[in-house]
């Protein structure tokens, strides 16, 4: 008996950069379905569909088997650390894990602080940093529109995700520290590629022709 | 935040009955080789690893039984002047789990090889790989794979190049997601960088069978790992005239799951469509040297509780009892 096959796919920034590269591919998504709000999508190859899942929540679906492969960020893959493989480095949606202070306020004047407050959606990413560099902070987890925490006064400065940095410039924000990069990788779940290499081995191929 | 999702299974009638089947069956091919029975405490007194069931008897701090091997290991070097050559068991162990969907209580069947330190082993992994290759039939899985790894194909250049513990960690972690470019992304300008990005590529090569063990040849470590490459070579020469019809044999170059125990061949049992190994093992030098015994051994486990739960998630991958 041979069970559908299931790619998740991230919802948001990621996602809309790879659904039009898939256009024309085997692994195409349906557009007719991608219009409605239903979150599982048939591709162009019978027998394969694609969820369109939260980026922080992708890499629990491709660990448990669920989908049996994925594309997500290497900062959401290194947050979660999931038991899965990392087949390409796929290379877009490239993006830096930033210290990110009100501007005028530089890393010294923060390492000089008795009190760190940090505003963060990467708790883990944060700490190993602080760890490197010798700090201590107190870590404020967030999930979404962490560039207000230190124009309220909820932390001394964030640690997010910057592509552009308009975001930043928008709220009087400044890269101070550069703590890692990102990229979107291609993933998949360990039981399904190694006991059934035959099926997983040509969708990658598939995927990393088309997104890398 | 961590998830806790603690799980002690209940077994209902027939998924107990199927644990006792199976529990019986496989202790009957053990003893049919020669391995005979020990069963440890469930109580264990050495010291206590994370992620085990702690609590206190008295003043000591003691722990549910995390794994065989390791109370296999402290039983035997404590009352044995020499070593049992061959020993299996059958019971639960009990250990939080990595992955939160997995349970705390876990059925296992496993046997242990041990030898003299100053015996050959080849013998003995090959003896082992031939118990594993007969499991599948055993359990009526109608299709499996066998891997085959060897620990020591990560192990020794990494403690060649004296890497840092950290950065060792990060190398392996890399290699367990069977990502090359993260083992380059991990090692940075590290002078080892480049040689280990190369040999890291040639283990995750997409050579199989027995073809795969020229990946070897890429690696810079390729002279340094002849010793090993000759006993996957020798290995797979014994095992493949016999491989049964139901069983495909891969070669896993990369396979580091266990790399701080194992230091040697590594076995791992899957069925297709499967989403855990059902089986794993291998040779593991170091323990008994550690518990101050001159001895050597291997042995593999047989994972019951996961096979359970596959016979109830996936029955199309079994022949009716």
């Amino acid at each position: 008996m041979t069970r559908p096959l299931l790619i998740a796919f991230p919802k948001g920034r990621l996602g809309d950069e790879l659904v039009p590269r898939l256009a024309g591919t085997p692994l195409a998504l349906d557009a007719a379905a991608l219009k409605s709000r239903v979150l599982r999508i048939p591709t162009a190859t019978p027998g394969v569909a694609a969820l369109l899942l939260k980026g922080s929540d992708l890499p629990r679906y491709v660990a448990a088997g669920v989908a049996s492969l994925g594309i997500v960020g290497s900062d959401t893959l290194d947050e979660l650390d999931m038991d899965l493989l990392e087949l390409a480095d796929l290379g877009f949606g490239a993006c830096r894990l930033s210290l990110c202070t009100p501007a005028g306020v530089t890393l010294e004047h923060l390492q000089a602080r008795p009190h760190l407050r940090l505003a963060t959606k990467f708790p883990r990413a944060t700490e190993a940093w602080l760890a490197r560099e010798g700090l201590t902070a107190e870590l404020v987890p967030l999930s979404s529109s962490v560039e207000l925490a230190p124009l309220l006064g909820l932390a001394d400065a964030i640690v997010d995700l910057v592509q552009t940095g308009s975001t930043l410039k928008a709220h009087g924000l400044v890269e101070a520290a550069v703590l890692g990069r990102s990229s979107a990788r291609l993933v998949a779940a360990r039981g399904a590629t190694l006991s059934e290499p035959g099926r997983i081995k040509p969708l990658a191929e598939i995927l990393i022709g088309a997104l890398k | 935040m961590p998830v806790r999702t603690p799980h002690f299974p209940d077994l209902l009638f027939d998924a107990a009955a199927r644990l006792r089947r199976w529990e019986d069956a496989l202790m009957a091919l053990l003893a049919a080789q020669g391995y005979r029975e020990l069963h440890p405490s469930l109580v264990l007194r050495e010291p206590v690893p994370e992620g085990a069931l702690r609590f206190f008897d008295g003043d000591d701090l003691v722990a549910l039984r995390w794994d065989f091997t390791v109370a296999l290991a402290g039983l035997l070097a404590r009352r044995f002047p020499d070593p049992p050559d061959r020993v299996a068991y059958a019971g639960a162990v009990f250990r939080r789990p990595v992955q939160p969907w997995e349970a705390v209580e876990r059925f296992e069947v496993g046997c242990e090889r041990i030898q003299p330190a100053d015996e050959p082993s080849a013998e003995a992994d090959v003896e082992l790989a031939r118990l594993l290759m007969a499991v599948p039939a055993v359990l009526g899985l109608k299709r499996a794979i066998l891997h085959l790894g060897n620990a020591a194909l990560v192990r020794r250049p990494l403690e060649a190049e004296n890497l840092p513990p950290g950065l060792a960690k990060a190398v392996v972690a890399a290699l367990s997601r069977r990502a090359a470019h993260r083992v380059h992304e991990a090692l940075g300008d590290h002078p080892a960088a480049g040689r280990l990005t190369a040999h890291a590529e040639a283990l995750l090569s997409d050579l199989d069978g027995p073809e795969s063990l020229k990946a070897l040849d890429a690696s810079p470590y390729a002279d340094l790992l002849a010793e090993e490459r000759d006993h996957m070579g020798r290995a797979l020469k014994a095992i493949l005239p016999i491989l049964p019809d139901r069983l495909d044999l891969r070669v896993d170059l990369a396979d580091v799951a266990g790399l701080d125990f194992y230091t040697g061949p590594t076995l791992r049992l899957w069925a297709p469509g499967a989403q855990q190994e059902l089986a794993a093992g291998g040779r593991y030098d170091r323990l008994f040297p550690e518990l101050g015994r001159p001895w050597r051994a291997a042995g593999f486990c047989v994972r019951l509780s996961r096979l359970l739960d596959l016979a109830g998630t996936r029955p199309d991958l079994f022949e009716l009892p």
